[in-house]
């Protein structure tokens, strides 16, 4: 018994030493922590006190030495970024070809091909490439603008404008996408996707070397147009410029396949450009035009209506016939 | 007579009903097709000439169908750039 009584007074008495040696490392090490701010709050009243003239040159010299540094960390950082982007491209002869699948999606894969290419991607790369190649899926075609909107929509809000340009670049030096600069501000991009017969219908090939589309005219930024009742003569002459609806024997002309992308890629440009509820007052304006015009059989004819729509679409937002858009190509 | 003019009414009345609750071009497509074989089958009831209120009713439901397509999301071209 009177061992373990022992045992028990020591074991107490070490533990209280442990305690008291605890705490009195902590009242140092704050005290070690508050002495460092009172004497700069002491200095601080130093210097209030002082003449205003001392307190102008202390100041340039804590900021020299404080930015220093930082500026040259971005200096080298800046050196450092060019090097960065020197890009070997994973491939070279892709042929680009623009093209909208059959049917919707239910299963998004990606070739064996393909996988093999884009996992040689780096990582922001890769998740770009991606979210495209969803994008695509989902829109159908495997081409459209390059720019906010499609940053935003394919879940890249959070990148900057010029990161995003960045990628976009970077994707285009892999080999794996094509961006063509239609103006100033806009370009298009063609995704590569192998091409499969059976799921997808081929518009049109794009060339490698960025082959640039020139817009035919550039369109005043108007909303929707009001006078939306064109003279029946010209009616009749544009009829035969319907996209869709070719002049016969010039249903594989390559051209005229370029001329049906070109009035999508207008169409979508006229809908971003007068916004969506103006869109759909043009349409509506399109829909009582049509069966106004041209009855309502035409209206309740899905193909013929569609004629007639792009027909409309091309009248007003004064896309060039096809006659006009040959012409301005040269 | 006056009872097969009644159904062919109400079956325009039904399709009315219907324009209202319309919301894809797929539902549109159906009732314009409808409309159009009822307007056919009307005007070869009334061989000598359609009766004023007739129509009338006529024009009415194809007023619903225009504006009801005006309204619906405009229609998606991609296909036809194919």
């Amino acid at each position: 018994m009177g061992l373990i009584r022992n045992i028990r007074d020591a074991v107490k008495k070490e533990v209280k030493d442990y305690v008291l040696q605890l705490v009195e490392s902590e009242k140092e090490t704050e005290k070690k922590t508050e002495q460092p701010v009172s004497e700069k709050e002491q200095k601080n009243i130093e210097v209030n006190v002082e003449q205003p003239s001392q307190e102008v040159e202390e100041t340039p010299v804590v900021k020299e030495e404080k930015t220093e540094p930082a500026k040259m960390e971005k200096v080298e950082e800046i050196r450092e970024k060019p090097a960065k982007k020197e890009i070997c491209p994973i491939a070279n002869d892709l042929e680009f070809v623009r093209f909208s699948y059959k049917k919707n999606q239910d299963v998004i894969t990606i070739p064996q091909e393909l996988s093999e290419l884009i996992k040689m991607l780096p990582l922001e790369e890769y998740a770009c490439y991606m979210k495209l190649y969803c994008f695509v899926a989902d829109q159908k075609k495997n081409y459209g603008y390059w720019g906010g909107t499609l940053k935003r929509k394919i879940g890249l809000d959070a990148l900057s404008t010029a990161e995003f340009e960045e990628l976009g670049n970077n994707l285009a030096a892999y080999g794996l996408m094509l961006l063509e600069k239609l103006t100033e501000n806009q370009k298009t991009f063609v995704l590569y996707v192998p091409f499969d017969e059976d799921n997808m219908v081929k518009l049109s090939t794009a060339k490698q070397p960025a082959k640039q589309e020139k817009p035919v005219k550039k369109q005043p930024p108007k909303p929707a147009p009001k006078k939306n009742e064109p003279e029946p003569e010209e009616e009749t002459q544009r009829a035969e410029d319907i996209p869709g609806k070719p002049v016969e024997g010039m249903e594989n002309d390559e051209m005229y396949k370029s001329y049906k992308t070109f009035v999508s890629l207008e169409i979508d440009k006229a809908k971003m450009r007068v916004g969506r509820a103006n869109f759909d007052k043009i349409y509506m304006e399109a829909v009582k035009y049509i069966d106004k015009k041209y009855g309502f059989k035409v209206l309740s004819d899905s193909d013929k209506f569609k004629e007639y729509l792009t027909n409309y679409y091309i009248s007003a937002f004064d896309i060039p016939t096809f006659e006009n858009w040959k012409k301005s190509k040269g | 007579m006056l009872q097969d003019i009644k159904i062919l009414m109400k079956s325009l009345s039904d399709i009315d009903v219907r324009i209202m609750l319309c919301k894809s071009a797929f539902e549109w497509e159906l009732l314009a097709k409808k409309y159009n074989a009822l307007r056919d089958e009307i005007e070869a009831f009334c061989a000598s000439g359609l009766p004023e209120d007739v129509k009338e009713a006529l024009e009415k439901t194809r007023a619903y169908l225009v504006e009801k397509k005006g309204e619906l999301p405009p229609l998606d071209l991609s296909d036809f750039f194919k």
